[in-house]
């Protein structure tokens, strides 16, 4: 009894040890790292990364992106920024331009990407009223942006879960369409189409956990085993024969 | 019988001389297979201490490689040495130029400019004779990075799907197996690269990418894999990591480290 019971921790502890093997993936607080990579989108040109770090509801995020446009009015372009959840958690294809103008405008995209979680403002409020507030979103071409902000339950549950976006706003008016030049923004009317319109889209998925298995150890011992065993058993046998068959001679020597 | 006698002593050495013939045969092809056997060991090459490098968004507490375990667990760089002495004086010959260079990276002025989305569709890295295609691979259901698994794609390269496509603005992502069931795989020499190799991957677009090698580090442990460095360690310029494993531990029979090069983007061909 004593003798099995022994047995099974030891199995129970094996196990356990396999099991150890692919986690290691959360760290003990429960924190998890998630990444974005920042698609153009909209023809924009510009493209970008994002990393969050997510702790309970403080979520810390480093963000580089290049290659928008630069000026509006004179300034630095405003890009406002959100996490956007509730969607399909993808960005939208080009098929989402319900208008035919050649750009998926906010609203458009919205099936994919869903409705806004947080904002990424350098500043002030990182809510989703303060969404348009083009005072306190990065500006100009480019940005390096690192903020810890407080995420609200249902944005943080959409990061954990893999369903939310991260998309960045506004296209330079040039690039656009004739017909969507024209247009007004459907979330800010006082706006161009072009100022709220998405520039950068990416999913926010979470870091992959752990070291991938790439190998079974094949070529870690010895390799071609059988070859060395056929040699082997050449080289024996020849041996054998060559050593009979000099006795063999000298044997028929002898007789002569 | 005075007669025939001679005859079946006549009989008896062709016999025997035949049968000495046949030994000797065996002799020397036995001897052959064995020398081709022992010739032909390939094992996963370890990186060389010198081939540690920096890397840009590295943290001070990166792990120092152990010196004394390269050298020891697999004699396999000196072996992969003698089997190809060309390809050992070639890239000895590039060292000190690039030496410099890899003690500096991060700081080459001349970074191209970042390249648009488009998936990588092919890699050579013609320093340990890698050609092989790419194909896109996510994470799987514990929320580790799949490995390529038994069917045509076994022994070739995957880019994660989760991470920029190479070229484009963050750290591209590679992996290979470094052996299977089977033998050798496309990653066995990955541990050889040293700074100043170069890596080149044909992306859907036409365009090639041309990444320069300034880290080769071994991780000893599979705790000790650096998650942050790998997938988010420098989010503003195009860089390159490719994984294989590494460190195989003959009491579990599995690799407990991985093998890690980090490149960055300096050439771009249209």
């Amino acid at each position: 009894m004593k003798k099995s019971l022994g047995r099974a921790v030891a199995l129970a502890a094996a196990a356990a040890g396999l099991a150890m093997v692919p986690a290691g993936a959360a760290h003990a607080d429960g924190a998890q790292t998630y990444t974005a990579t920042l698609n153009s989108i909209n023809g924009s040109g510009g493209s970008g990364m994002l990393k969050l770090n997510l702790s309970g509801d403080q979520a810390t995020v480093t963000e580089n992106w290049s290659g928008l446009a630069a000026q509006f009015g004179g300034g630095a372009y405003p890009h406002v920024q959100h996490i956007h959840i509730d969607g399909k958690g993808t960005c939208p294809t080009s098929s989402a331009d319900k208008n035919g103008d050649g750009i998926v405008d906010t609203v458009e995209g919205q099936p994919a990407y869903g409705g806004i979680g947080a904002t990424l403002s350098t500043k002030g409020s990182t809510s989703a009223k303060a969404a348009t507030n083009i005072k306190i979103a990065p500006g100009g071409s480019s940005t390096n942006y690192h903020r810890t902000i407080t995420l609200d339950s249902k944005t943080a549950d959409a990061v954990r879960n893999g369903s939310a976006v991260i998309v960045v706003h506004g296209l330079d008016p040039s690039t656009l369409t004739k017909k969507a030049q024209k247009e007004k923004s459907n979330l800010v009317p006082s706006l161009p189409l072009a100022a709220t319109s998405p520039a950068l889209c990416g999913a926010l998925t979470s870091m992959p956990a752990g070291a991938p298995q790439t190998g079974t150890g094949s070529t870690a011992g010895v390799e071609h085993r059988g070859m060395f065993a056929l040699g082997g058993g050449l080289v024996t046998m020849a041996g054998a024969v060559l050593l009979m068959r000099r006795r063999g001679l000298t044997s028929t020597r002898i007789d002569r | 019988m005075t007669d025939r006698k001679p005859t079946i002593d006549g009989v008896r050495a062709r016999r025997g001389r035949r049968l000495t013939l046949l030994a000797l045969t065996g002799l020397v092809v036995g001897i052959a297979i064995i020398i081709t056997a022992v010739a032909t060991q390939r094992h996963a090459a370890q990186p060389a201490p010198g081939a540690w490098g920096t890397v840009a968004g590295g943290t001070p507490t990166t792990p120092l490689p152990s010196p004394a375990r390269t050298p020891t667990k697999h004699q396999s760089t000196p072996a992969k040495h003698q089997s190809s002495p060309t390809k050992h004086q070639s890239s000895a010959a590039k060292h000190p130029r690039h030496k410099s260079q890899a003690a500096t990276s991060g700081d080459d002025s001349h970074h191209p400019t970042a390249l648009p989305s488009s998936n990588p569709t092919k890699i050579i890295i013609p320093a340990v004779s890698v050609d092989s295609t790419v194909f896109a691979i996510g994470k799987d259901p514990h929320g580790g990075l799949q490995v390529p698994q038994p069917g045509p794609h076994l022994n070739d390269v995957a880019w994660y799907n989760g991470s920029p496509t190479p070229g484009q603005t963050g750290p591209a992502v590679l992996e290979g197996h470094v052996d299977t069931v089977h033998g050798p795989s496309v990653f066995l020499r990955l541990g050889s690269l040293s700074p100043g190799d170069k890596i080149k991957i044909g992306r859907a677009d036409g365009t090639t990418a041309v990444f320069t090698v300034n880290a080769v580090r071994d991780y000893t442990s599979h705790s000790s894999f650096p998650t942050d460095l790998v997938y988010g360690g420098d989010l503003s310029s195009p860089t390159l990591r490719i994984i294989t494993c590494s460190n195989f531990d003959q009491k579990i029979g599995h690799y407990v480290g991985n093998t890690i090069v980090f490149a960055h983007l300096t050439a771009v061909h249209h």
